[in-house]
């Protein structure tokens, strides 16, 4: 994973259509109608910040009426903020409304994750294997093959380095949001997916050293 | 979790793999391409790879999909 770069096959870049270049054009400083362009991209960002931070309401506990309209304000504020920043890195690549719109689901998640987290930090269960979970446990359907490959995981977990194992622990097994357990680090998203991704792959292996390799289904990209 | 197939998810770590940072830089893109019914995952590999197993990116994925196709059509007045 590390070093990948993603980037379209194609190197055509559709050129702008109408509606992002008048975006671009009247938000540029100067022009006459910046004022209003400025009111209504912030209209339609509030609106698309309501309709994020609803979406994931369930990671918003009890908050509701000013204090979750203030997230939206707050969201759309930044966000717009972020976008006239970076209004000269806006290649084309998609539509502008899409673009932009892409900066205020970014704020409404670090937002989201650090109320959840305020809320309900992970607990140092949630991060530890001294109690195993649920999920690792036997069943007693099922067969001494299985039985052994859990064991062998509950192993393989606890050879793991710190991070990779409390990482793993959290997000994989207790169902700890990655954005939230990032913030309980001092990490960010991309440090904490990169942990999960190599204890994965760490995990994998070590099941296939110990003679219980894990079936690999081939996932078709979507 | 003793199905091979749960496991399998647990454990999943693909080949190919843009990680989060590559993705933020062009969920736009990826989002407008799925929306006009083009193949994003053929442009944007790596992406669409990572998208199958972090949560977090799945989430904005899911959150940018939804405004664009519910507010895209916003111009400036």
């Amino acid at each position: 994973m590390r070093g990948v770069r993603d980037g379209p096959n194609v190197t055509a870049r559709p050129g702008l259509d109408a509606e992002s270049t008048l975006w671009v054009e009247q938000l540029r400083p100067g022009h006459p109608r910046r004022d209003q362009a400025l009111a209504r991209l912030r209209e339609v960002l509030l609106r698309v910040a309501i309709h994020e931070l609803s979406r994931r309401r369930s990671q918003l506990g009890s908050v509701a009426g000013p204090e979750f309209e203030d997230l939206a304000q707050q969201a759309a504020d930044d966000a717009l903020l972020a976008i006239l920043a970076k209004l000269d890195d806006f290649q084309g690549l998609s539509r502008f409304t899409t673009w932009a719109y892409k900066f205020v689901i970014f704020e409404v998640s670090g937002k989201v994750a650090r109320h959840a987290w305020r809320r309900q930090p992970p607990s140092a269960d949630e991060l530890r294997l001294d109690r195993r979970p649920d999920l690792l446990a036997a069943r007693p359907g099922d067969r001494l093959e299985q039985r052994e490959q859990l064991e062998a995981l509950a192993d393989a977990i606890g050879a793991l380095s710190e991070r990779q194992r409390e990482v793993f622990v959290a997000i994989a097994l207790n169902d700890v949001p990655i954005d939230v357990l990032a913030i309980a680090l001092g990490s960010n998203r991309n440090a904490i997916y990169k942990n999960l991704f190599d204890a994965r792959r760490r995990l994998r292996a070590s099941l296939a050293e110990a003679g219980h390799p894990v079936a690999r289904e081939d996932v078709p990209a979507s | 979790m003793t199905d091979p197939r749960h496991l399998d998810d647990l454990l999943r770590a693909l080949d190919g793999d843009a990680g989060c940072t590559a993705g933020e830089d062009i969920l736009d893109a990826y989002v407008d391409l799925e929306l006009a019914g083009k193949d994003a995952a053929r442009e944007f590999p790596g992406t669409a790879i990572h998208l199958q197993t972090c949560p977090g990116c799945q989430a904005d994925h899911d959150g940018l999909l939804e405004a664009a196709r519910r507010f895209g059509d916003a111009a400036p007045d």
